[in-house]
């Protein structure tokens, strides 16, 4: 079935355009994204069970980009009549006309951007979904959940609690100026089983996730998650430290993509470049790695939790070769940072939410496959690690430092894995140094879209990242 | 559609219990690039969010749902959504707890004015002012000031509203030297603008990023003392919080009890936390939290004693606590030396982390070094590359704090915490 586009933007569309007309007096470029995204998140446990109607992207609101002398400026309202478009526009401009008395106040010269095309354009997308969240049924869902919980306790030995978790959201979104109307919805989901065991008075707690550009058809597969949650909180409790030192490693799909994630990814975001914080400008068309290594960005990517038609500048969606055999070949923009560049925009301009400023975004963030075979892979390292699970991770574009928080290792000696298991590893090291290790590249790939990115510290997005088992080398501690 | 008309929805509803929470905000933003505007933002929202209960028929079990009715929200929408939610509500089968009732001063909570305009003013004024060298400066930096109105309803008869300000700036610094270049990245959190907190504040990241420049690769230190001064310190105090918080006890994720020692055996200082209602400058001066429970100052460990478990009431009331809340600011104090003591001998000291963090479920900690000091006796280098791990559950034994403080919005810690036994991977 197709996710139908919310009937509530439909409703206020003549009033925003109204809303346009009446800005476009004043101002040179005006657009609006409107925003109506539903869903619901269900949290059960033995001790606490939780539904709520909201996940981290359902909203609705609006939020009107404006452009005069070189100064774009934004407002965000969610209690829009479509009646009397001319209350709002007055009231943007006064409280946008209050700040510039203060940065006017303050001496304060602006950026001096020129102003977005405004080429005529329309899109209507309703992607395919199998479900749709605000139709699900939640007491067979709360029931599904509850056994999984049930089960897992019931199971895993020094168990003392399992969560199972289930989220599925409706993003409905338009983008509208003088000449453009886009318009989009889609469904994603995301669930996971949490383990969490206690031994000698320490806890472990192992997740487990799932996602995808579905509707809540996914969670059938939730239970089949159960058993890798209840195996890795067995392993974490038992586990050893790895002796800090510089090793070979295997990076299991999902540590793949939290380098692929934290090493370029974040170091390619052209609004980066314009601040020239990214020492990744003054690489492009030179080696960033080996030949082994080829990295794609963009929503056209892999159909995960961010997979989108437009994003939230009306961009629409793109697929790039950032890292193409080892050369980095270009970052991915939004719109006013490829003005200022003099590029064009890929599609990533995203916002946390209709309330939030746009920044470069990732989407899908993916090393490409080879043709190794994994336990050729293991075979050909004397002493390493097959490093399984993240719990974070953390760049530096100016420096190209990476930080990743891998939740396990695997001890391998002499090719084989001898059953040692280390937790938690911290991998260090210098990007190009260590996708230049990157020696073998596994046939298979996995994407991941459980959690969220932030910008520094803050701005938290949806985006999914993956690739196959890489060989490489770095220090663990 | 207007607030008092939904609570007529939601009393209608047949909701055995229900909660209310409606957030106004005016929000202005404004981002920098170098010394140039970016852009600015404004943000005129309304966010009304909705909780109602449903009790089980033997009275044992108390469910709950909760979601957002937008403004825009007509009555059938408005409606449909209160009924989705009391359906679900039924499925959610939580051993039953009560709502929090009417308190004394709840009347006089407190509205703060907040001029947006001035707060702006003064922050952009007070980052302009910082003394930048041509080898030293902020690279971008992004102003967020908002003036909030929470009006907290409940069935019980909580009906409390509050007006205060929250802030945010977040800076990045460069420093170069011999074409080469680095960044260091802080995020302030506060009430308003601090000028004389926020310049001392910069001006110390900004010759952390001269330091940065000449600094060396970690050495291979082995099993090492490391003292913690700026910001990372926090994730020490907030996993003794975590471990003190209601929800992590009833969920049998913290081990510790009451009246016993929260470290056995412990050499080192004995901290002394302390959940209150005020410190200035603090983003979270709220007088009664999330819930409508009226914050009270309230000792949760003393002198390394673990005196008593503070959260929300659902989980407070399953540990049988009452007059429970959740704490906005928090201190934590007991250090027994001053900050100068606690520099003494052979330690690394880390002021820049790339992400240092503490995992509340078993206490580990793990950090890239972006910037710190190896003091080797009489020699201090800084140097930087390399990791910090180990567990909590170790150094809490021996943790060394200072007597002088240092603020970091709703946290008041001591300015030097000095751990050992970590270990410290070089950066070679």
């Amino acid at each position: 079935m197709k996710a139908p586009f919310s009937q509530f933007l439909a409703s206020q569309a003549d009033g925003l355009k109204a809303l346009i007309a009446l800005l476009g007096q004043r101002y040179d470029y005006v657009s609006v994204l409107s925003t109506d995204s539903k869903g619901f998140a269900a949290r059960i446990s033995q001790r606490a069970k939780s539904v709520a109607n909201d996940t981290m992207t359902t909203e609705r609101g609006h939020v009107v980009r404006v452009h005069r002398d070189g100064l774009y400026s934004e407002a965000a309202f969610n209690d829009f009549d479509p009646a009397h478009p001319e209350i709002m526009a007055e009231r943007l401009t006064r409280v946008l006309d209050n700040q510039l008395a203060v940065l006017a106040a303050t001496g304060v010269e602006p950026y001096n951007t020129g102003a977005l095309s405004d080429e005529p354009r329309t899109l209507f997308v309703e992607m395919e979904t199998g479900r749709l969240p605000e139709e699900e049924d939640m007491e067979a869902l709360i029931d599904t959940l509850s056994a999984i919980s049930d089960e897992g306790v019931k199971r895993g030995e020094g168990v003392i609690d399992c969560m199972a978790n289930a989220q599925s959201t409706h993003i409905s979104k338009m983008f509208l100026t003088a000449h453009q109307d886009l318009r989009q919805s889609y469904v994603y989901s995301e669930g996971g089983v949490a383990v969490i065991a206690m031994k000698d008075g320490r806890n472990e707690m192992s997740h487990e996730g799932l996602s995808g550009r579905k509707g809540p058809e996914l969670f059938d597969g939730l239970k089949d998650k159960l058993d890798d949650a209840l195996r890795v909180a067995g392993e974490l409790l038992s586990a050893g430290r790895v002796e800090p030192g510089e090793y070979d490693f295997i990076a299991a799909p999902d540590v793949s993509g939290l380098i692929a994630h934290e090493a370029f990814g974040h170091g390619v975001e052209m609004d980066m470049f314009v601040k020239e914080r990214a020492l990744g400008a003054q690489y492009i068309g030179k080696r960033v790695g080996s030949d082994n290594v080829t990295m794609h960005e963009g929503a056209l990517c892999a159909e995960n939790v961010t997979s989108y038609a437009f994003d939230d500048e009306g961009t629409l969606a793109g697929d790039v070769i950032e890292i193409d055999r080892g050369i980095l070949k270009t970052g991915i923009c939004d719109a006013l940072s490829a003005l200022r560049l003099g590029t064009k925009p890929t599609g990533n301009g995203k916002r946390q939410n209709f309330e939030h400023k746009v920044y470069t975004r990732m989407t899908n963030t993916l090393f490409d496959s080879g043709s190794d075979k994994l336990e050729d892979m293991i075979a050909s390292i004397k002493k390493g690690y097959l490093l399984e699970g993240i719990s974070s991770g953390m760049e530096d574009p100016k420096h190209w430092g990476i930080q990743c928080i891998v939740e396990r290792g695997y001890e391998i000696v002499d090719g084989k894995l001898t059953g040692k298991v280390v937790a938690p590893v911290v991998m260090t090291g210098y990007v190009p140094d260590l996708l230049g290790s990157v020696s073998m590249v596994s046939g298979d790939r996995g994407v991941f879209g459980n959690g969220g990115c932030g910008k520094g510290h803050k701005e938290w997005v949806k985006v999914a990242d993956g690739g196959p088992y890489l060989k490489a080398r770095a220090r663990l501690g | 559609m207007k607030l008092n008309e939904i609570i007529d929805i939601v009393k209608a509803s047949g909701a055995d219990a229900w909660e209310i929470t409606d957030t106004r905000e005016e929000g202005w933003e404004f981002y920098f690039i170098r010394r140039r505007l970016d852009q600015n933002r404004a943000k005129l929202v309304e966010h009304i969010r909705v909780t109602v209960y449903k009790k089980s028929e033997d009275g044992q079990f108390l469910g709950s749902a909760s979601g957002e009715i937008a403004p825009t929200a007509d009555e059938a929408e408005a409606r449909s959504i209160v009924d989705g939610l009391l359906h679900n509500a039924a499925y959610v089968r939580n051993p039953f707890y009560t709502l929090n009732g009417p308190f004394e001063g709840m009347d006089q909570a407190g509205n703060e004015p907040v001029d947006p305009a001035a707060v702006a003013k003064d922050f952009i004024e007070a980052v302009r002012a910082v003394p930048e060298t041509a080898t030293e400066d902020i690279n971008s930096w992004e102003l967020f000031v908002s003036a909030l109105n929470r009006r907290f309803v409940n069935s019980e008869g909580v009906d409390v509203t509050s007006g205060y300000p929250s802030c945010m700036l977040e800076a990045v610094i460069n420093a170069r030297r011999d074409g080469h270049e680095i960044e260091l990245y802080r995020l302030y959190k506060s009430g308003g603008c601090d000028r004389e907190t926020l310049s001392r504040d910069i001006g110390e990241v900004l010759r952390f990023g001269k330091d940065k420049l000449i600094a060396g690769n970690t050495p291979n230190l082995g099993k090492a003392d490391v003292v913690f001064s700026t910001d990372a310190a926090l994730e020490i105090y907030e996993w003794f919080a975590t471990r003190m918080n209601a929800a992590f006890k009833a969920r049998g994720l913290s081990d510790w009890e009451a009246n016993k020692p929260v470290a056995e055996g412990a050499t080192g200082d004995r901290i002394t936390l302390t959940a209150v209602k005020r410190l200035p400058n603090s983003s979270r001066n709220a007088a009664c939290d999330a819930e409508g429970a009226p914050v009270r100052e309230t000792v949760l460990i003393q002198d390394g004693i673990a005196k008593r478990f503070l959260g929300n009431r659902q989980f407070s009331q399953y540990l049988g606590l009452t007059e429970s809340f959740q704490p906005g600011n928090l201190t934590a104090t007991g250090g027994s030396q001053s900050a100068e003591a606690l520099r003494q001998g052979q330690f690394l000291e880390v002021v820049e982390f790339s992400d240092f963090q503490v995992n509340p479920m078993n206490g580990d900690i793990a950090g890239e070094i972006r910037l710190a000091y190896w003091h080797d006796g009489d020699t201090v280098t800084p140097v930087s590359g390399g990791s910090v791990t180990g567990t909590m559950a170790d150094f809490a034994k021996t943790m060394r704090m200072s007597r002088e403080l240092r603020q970091y919005d709703c946290w008041l810690i001591p300015a030097v915490t000095r751990l050992s036994g970590v270990t410290v991977t070089g950066a070679v």
